[in-house]
């Protein structure tokens, strides 16, 4: 079954929305390309060019010919005559600003409260109480860990200046110095990320932001990455190596399936339980989380996973038997 | 007239015109709209279109004038145009991250609204050069993992779910629960959406427990908002519900018996991760080899899973019987894996 979205009246009020932000844009940026604004509103170029020929028939009473709004394509090239009153986009409706502050909370830095308030000012007067109302009622997501950390890599990002970072590879088990360029910072399966270009490496990569020990802000710039290469940028590298199998139980399976992830399921058994393979994870990783589902999963394959996991139950079960015994 | 038309006519009018316009006038210029029939419905027709402007973020407000200005319906030209917005440059960016960073992920709530607020951040703060670009890189980052049907159809129950939560609207849902593995059908009065460990919840009403319940969005296998009365809400939230409650409780903090207080062993170094994955609440003791962790579980089971995922860098201390159970689990999976 399916949820049920009422489609025509989106489509409409999408319209209107788009219309009360590309007036205003092709307004402030005269000769701007129909490619520029669609891509502007994640669109078409056939949608813009729908919505070009509908502001045509928008207009003010008395409906003189001068009261249409008047809006022409040259060559792809858009241009605004007339824009009645439509000259700047409306303030953030309360979601919209909710939304962003929602998102803003969950990332954290210094300035977090700070571009709630501002966010809140951009609301029209007598909606701000439901922008408060509405952003008690969406939480995001803690933070990463340190407050500080992301306030320096935000102004690393904003003022394009090169980081210095102590970089704990759980992989290695090793903490590694990195100069990076920080391009961005993403949040995927429930941790956040700083994607940037590691010099010594010579290519974009992923650090997780948990696994940032130490940050320095240094005062050497960056070139902003080309739109070639981001096109190339990948926030996991496609899954090498053999997946590793692990095998879950009904209730783990339930638990499990149900999160985001890149699992692939290769059976399921009648009573619940699956046999799933994870591309791309550290034998650590596989242990860990086969042991966080109690006694509900099992590592299988590769052999390096399996023996990892193996050792892993018989070095804390010989832990817990020991300090048994010391006690006993 | 179709309705995108005439609410953007009517929008227009208002904006222009220097003083309140009498009901009586725009009757008279949108004779085919609000003219005709009984002057009921069309007022009715006229205040639901007021209300649609105002979701689209153009208040329209009515004036009860005095000896200088005559009554009438406006739109407060300060209230409308979205101003310029001066910000430090490092704010900026966390505005541009935090936006394109959450329509990166598979789902967020208001995902439109958010795209719509970064075209507007854009336009508001003029040149926004380093922020704007990270903030397309972002999105680059996503977008060689394209949303499947799957998790096109997880955006667009969220996107269901956050519109019910906005307007107060009951849902009715369709949930297939963990533990028993029965689908159920309930009513749900949703107050509020938290994200964890990358899952969306929706914590509300239950009406079928007649208490508040968690419900995980990848669970619900099917989702309708009850149409009826959109602007007309259904239930009030109650004033001490707390959502930060639900969003931060760790897995054993789920009510499932009495709180006890359990102690467990870290061995030196203590990594951040690991410190961090005992949330908020937890109590430290430092010493030279380690740490030891106090927390209060009202769920142990879980409790025990999470000392178990440290491996043996890690070892319940007490209570004595959840340290048996661990221990337990350990026999079991040992003699399996042998």
């Amino acid at each position: 079954m399916a949820a049920r979205a009422p489609t025509a009246k989106v489509d409409s009020r999408d319209r209107l929305r788009r219309v009360l932000f590309l007036v205003p844009y092709a307004v402030r940026h005269p000769g701007t390309r129909v490619g520029d604004l669609a891509r502007k509103c994640g669109v078409s170029e056939k949608q813009i060019l729908e919505d070009l020929d509908f502001l045509l028939g928008v207009g003010c009473p008395p409906f003189a010919p001068d009261d249409f709004l008047d809006l022409y394509v040259e060559g792809d090239r858009v241009h605004v005559a007339l824009h009645q009153s439509f000259s700047r986009p409306p303030r953030f409706t309360e979601s919209e600003a909710a939304a962003l502050a929602a998102a803003a909370r969950a990332l954290g830095g210094e300035g977090k409260e700070r571009v709630i308030r501002t966010l809140r000012d951009l609301v029209p007067r007598d909606r701000r109480a439901m922008f408060d109302e509405l952003l008690n009622r969406i939480y995001a997501g803690s933070p990463p860990a340190k407050d500080s950390l992301l306030g320096r890599v935000q102004r690393a990002i904003a003022e394009r200046r090169v980081l210095e970072l102590r970089y704990y590879t759980a992989t290695r088990d090793q903490e590694t110095d990195r100069v990076v360029h920080p391009y961005t910072v993403a949040q995927r399966l429930g941790h956040w990320y700083l994607y940037g270009f590691d010099s010594a490496r010579r290519r974009a990569l992923p650090f997780r932001l948990d696994r940032v020990r130490e940050c320095a802000v240094t005062d050497s710039r960056f070139d902003p990455p080309a739109e070639s290469e981001m096109a190339r940028a990948r926030l996991f590298s496609d899954a090498q190596g053999t997946p590793v199998r692990i095998r879950l139980g009904p209730l783990a399976a339930a638990w499990a399936l149900a999160r985001p992830g890149r699992w692939q399921v290769l059976k399921r058994d009648p009573k619940g339980g699956a046999l799933v393979e994870l591309p791309g994870v550290s034998d650590e990783w596989a242990t860990r989380f086969a042991l966080s589902l109690g006694g509900e999963a099992e590592v299988l394959a590769p052999p390096s996973a399996r023996r990892h996991y193996a050792e892993a139950v018989k070095g804390t079960l010989a832990r817990y038997r020991k300090s048994m015994r010391r006690n006993a | 007239m179709q309705k995108a038309e005439r609410l953007l006519d009517l929008a227009a009018f208002l904006l222009r015109a220097a003083e309140p316009v009498s009901w009586r006038e725009i009757q008279e210029q949108f004779p085919e709209d609000y003219g005709g029939s009984s002057g009921e419905a069309a007022i009715r027709k006229f205040e639901r279109d007021k209300a649609e402007l105002l979701e689209l973020g153009i208040p329209v407000r009515y004036l009860a004038g005095d000896e200088d200005l005559s009554a009438g319906y406006l739109v407060d030209k300060e209230d409308f145009y979205l101003p310029d917005l001066t910000l430090p440059p490092e704010d900026l960016a966390l505005l541009y991250l935090a936006g394109s960073a959450a329509l990166a992920q598979q789902a967020f709530p208001y995902a439109r609204d958010l795209a719509h607020a970064l075209n507007k951040l854009s336009f508001a703060a003029r040149a926004p050069g380093a922020s704007e670009v990270a903030a397309s890189a972002t999105l680059h980052l996503s977008a060689d993992e394209a949303a499947g049907p799957e998790e096109g159809e997880a955006a667009r129950k969220l996107e269901l779910a956050s519109q019910a939560v906005a307007a107060r609207k009951r849902m009715h849902i369709l949930y297939a629960g963990a533990e028993r593995r029965a689908r159920t059908e309930r009513d749900l009065d949703p107050y509020g959406l938290f994200q964890q460990g990358g899952a969306w919840f929706v914590v509300g009403w239950c009406h079928l427990r007649r208490a508040l319940r968690t419900f995980h969005l990848g669970r619900i296998l099917s989702l309708d908002v009850n149409g009826a009365a959109p602007r007309t809400p259904d239930f009030p939230v109650p004033k001490d519900f707390a959502l930060a409650e639900f969003a931060t409780r760790e897995p054993w903090e789920y009510r499932v018996h009495e709180p006890i207080r359990c102690r467990v062993r870290l061995d030196s170094p203590v990594s951040p991760e690991a410190r961090e994955s005992f949330g908020a609440r937890a109590r430290w003791e430092e010493s030279p080899d380690g740490a030891v962790v106090e927390v209060e579980a009202t769920n142990s089971e879980a409790l025990v899973r999470q000392v178990l995922s440290l491996g043996d860098r890690a070892e319940l201390l007490s209570p004595r019987k959840l340290r048996l159970r661990a221990q337990a689990l350990l026999e079991t999976l040992a003699r399996r894996s042998r």
